[in-house]
């Protein structure tokens, strides 16, 4: 149970959640984000094993983001001729402004949960295998798209490296914040310039272990299966019951 | 010569890159044949690694070269394959362990291959299985390929290779940043592997000593790109380099003392002492992953060091690529950036350091030998007295190896200290005045070279193996 999340094949998550957001896009009342946000909650508490330390990590920008939504429509969105609810100083805050900075605050949060779980169950190397295989993505793009994956680590060792070669050139001048960022410019062009190599001997590697981009057989399926369906159906449930608050709230 | 159909048919074939005025290759004529031990040789930049691309087919598709001649591959012309057609039976190693992998797992790594070749899912465990005993990879099945050392990313490099089931296997400087008894192990376990296989094994090498007899047959290239010489491989001794004598002077630049750098709560250097003199070369060695460069890091500054206290000159660092130093748009600008030098000693060390001819040039655009004296330069005209030279040996040819010792030597005459970390034996019993070993981030004590080779029990401790020198035969590596 705790891996369905895990297990779920991700081209359909992946519809799911397009599906969901695109359709929450819609809808403007406070409830309907709310009510998503803690069925998403829910459902990653259900069937995933997640890390929610970090999870709390990853979602504290968009709580800030949210947040700042929140306030900047209390204070400067337009009042509208709803009832005035509170007073603060000059400020006042009509029903309809105080609904619309949840309604768009909430949407924040309803979106960054989604991502999240989507981010926190699945594999990228299993994503892009399921979209070689259900979605028929050419071999050639979703290579490039895995190759890029395994030099991220690479490329991080290479820039601490000439970071520490650099510390050793001394500051020539005066360190100043400004002058730092500037300084990270002289990084760029050979760390650029080493991507470059290592892309062509990567690309050199593949054509050497005739890699076509041609049709291929997959070692590793992803399979579709009633569970995905089921899954599926469930992240529409939840999109429809925080939908049908607007019939009722 | 074997009765067999030959793999290649190389005539006359000539390759002129779009971007150079000379021809790379000129005039190619070779005949290889199933089950030959082939090694090309010759200095560098002569064109090895491109005739080598040009037998597994990437070149000249992939270089918009200027062409002459014909390359047969199994009795067709080259042009006629479609790309990656031919290298399901010529399997390719490369040099640079970090770039020839695009997934993350060792079974994933090969299944990649028999995906490519369209192998059936069903019969994919079996020859992923049947490979995994050839190769002794077994336990790694399901390692990360990124975690491994450099040597062992060769070894299943060399797994994915063959799992295509090639009729001719070739090699791209596979040593070059292996350590000289994981280079050695590698050899012997290709030399098994080519017993069992009897495929072809083509091999591009500077470091023939490291070889022992494993080939047949040697092509030698010549600096301009044509065949100098075919003919049948004799085993190697390391090459001979100058003799040099002592610059010691009894006066302590630079002393390190019970230093320790940890790193995530992981100790890296524990203990470390070390202590140079003016005029004075050490030369560090010991197994990949021993901690060599962190302690170079360490003793220049760039690290922060835990306890213990460094005293004296101040160290600079030249790392193994020495373009990762660079800051400005010249070479002169590059030796003044510091400004802590005066006219007359940037105009000395620009002569001494033979860097006049190319005082205006990019830095990034000179050769590797250049960048090295360029970053010698500027750490010595940022008064740093103290050299830390990480791995200036790896994939170097004997005549770099010997504009090396030439330049280390006369810094030494100059004064400086040196330090040099490097896997070449040969050159670290050359150069040094004393040798310290290093595994698990423990430095030893110094050792005079003659003491040091003499000790085999010593040397097989730290993966290293004897060169020899002089009359004196070193053991076979155990």
């Amino acid at each position: 149970m705790r891996r369905l999340l895990h297990e779920m094949n991700p081209c359909i998550k992946f519809l799911a959640v397009t599906v969901c957001i695109l359709t929450l896009a819609f809808f403007f009342n406070p409830w309907t984000p709310l009510l998503f946000f803690a069925g998403v909650v829910l459902l990653q508490l259900l069937f995933s094993q997640t890390n929610w330390k970090l999870w709390s990590l990853a979602m504290l920008p968009f709580l800030i983001g949210a947040f700042g939504y929140f306030w900047t429509t209390l204070v400067f969105g337009e009042p509208g001729d709803g009832l005035v609810l509170w007073t603060i100083g000059k400020l006042d805050i009509t029903t309809q402004q105080w609904e619309l900075a949840w309604s768009l605050s909430l949407r924040v949060l309803a979106f960054s949960s989604i991502s999240l779980l989507f981010a926190f169950t699945t594999d990228p190397v299993r994503f892009i295998q399921s979209l070689m295989q259900q979605w028929k993505l050419s071999p050639k793009l979703a290579f490039s798209v895995l190759i890029s994956y395994q030099f991220l680590p690479v490329l991080k060792t290479e820039f601490e490296q000439l970071q520490q070669a650099h510390r050793i050139r001394g500051p020539g001048s005066s360190p100043s914040a400004f002058k730092r960022i500037t300084a990270l410019r002289r990084l760029l062009i050979p760390l650029l310039a080493g991507a470059v190599r290592k892309a062509e001997r990567a690309a050199f590697a593949m054509e050497a272990r005739a890699f076509t981009g041609e049709a291929r057989t997959h070692y590793t399926e992803v399979k579709l299966t009633r569970k995905d369906f089921v899954l599926f159906s469930l992240f529409s449930l939840v999109l429809s019951v925080s939908g049908s608050a607007v019939f009722w709230a | 010569m074997s009765v067999l159909n030959p793999i290649f048919q190389v005539d006359g074939f000539s390759l002129r890159f779009p971007d150079l005025v000379e021809p790379t290759l000129r005039h190619i004529t070779l005949v290889i044949h199933p089950t030959e031990r082939l090694v090309i040789t010759g200095p560098s930049g002569c064109g090895k690694s491109t005739l080598l691309y040009v037998l597994n087919r990437l070149y000249p598709h992939n270089c918009d070269g200027e062409v002459s001649g014909s390359v047969r591959i199994f009795g067709r012309l080259a042009q006629e394959y479609a790309p990656g057609e031919v290298n399901r039976k010529v399997a390719t190693v490369f040099q640079d362990p970090d770039s020839q992998f695009c997934m993350p797992t060792v079974e994933e790594e090969l299944a990649f291959t028999l995906e490519n070749l369209q192998v059936p899912r069903q019969e994919m465990p079996q020859r992923i299985d049947r490979i995994l005993h050839l190769t002794g990879l077994e336990d790694l099945r399901h390692g990360v390929i990124q975690s491994f050392s450099g040597g062992m990313k060769q070894r299943i490099a060399t797994a994915c290779a063959l799992i295509m089931e090639p009729e001719c296997l070739l090699l791209d400087e596979p040593l070059a940043h292996l350590d000289p008894l994981t280079a050695k192990e590698f050899v012997s376990w290709l030399d098994h592997l080519q017993q069992e296989s009897g495929i072809a094994v083509i091999a591009v090498e500077h470091k023939l000593e490291l070889w022992g007899s494993f080939f047949d047959r040697e092509i030698a290239l010549s600096e301009n790109g044509t065949i100098r010489k075919d003919q049948l491989f004799t085993e190697r001794d390391a090459p001979i380099l100058p003799e040099r004598t002592s610059a010691i002077r009894q006066e302590v630049l630079f002393e390190a003392s019970d230093v320790c750098v940890s790193y995530a709560s992981k100790s890296i250097l524990q203990n470390i002492r070390l202590q140079l003199l003016s005029g004075e070369i050490t030369v560090i060695a010991g197994p990949n992953g021993s901690g060599k460069s962190t302690l170079l890091k360490a003793l220049c500054g760039i690290l922060k060091i835990d306890a213990g206290t460094i005293s004296g000159m101040r160290a600079g660092f030249v790392p193994q690529s020495p373009e990762q130093l660079f800051l400005s748009k010249s070479v002169e600008g590059e030796l003044a950036y510091s400004g802590n030098s005066s006219t007359e000693k940037l105009h000395y060390l620009m002569t001494a350091l033979d860097l006049e001819s190319i005082a205006h040039a990019h830095p990034f655009s000179v050769s590797l030998g250049q960048k090295r004296r360029v970053a010698i330069g500027a750490m010595l005209a940022d008064e740093r007295q103290v050299l830390l030279l990480d791995e200036p040996t790896a994939g170097q040819d004997l005549k770099a190896l010997t504009e090396l010792h030439r330049q280390l030597t006369s810094r030494a005459q100059d004064g400086c200290a040196l330090v040099v970390v490097t896997h070449d034996m040969n050159f670290a019993w050359h150069i040094a005045d004393t040798i310290h070993l290093m595994k698990d981030g423990r430095l030893s004590l110094p050792f005079q070279p003659e003491e040091l080779f003499s000790n085999s029990a010593l040397l097989a401790e730290y993966r290293l193996h004897a060169s020899k020198k002089g009359g004196y035969h070193a053991p076979a590596f155990a």
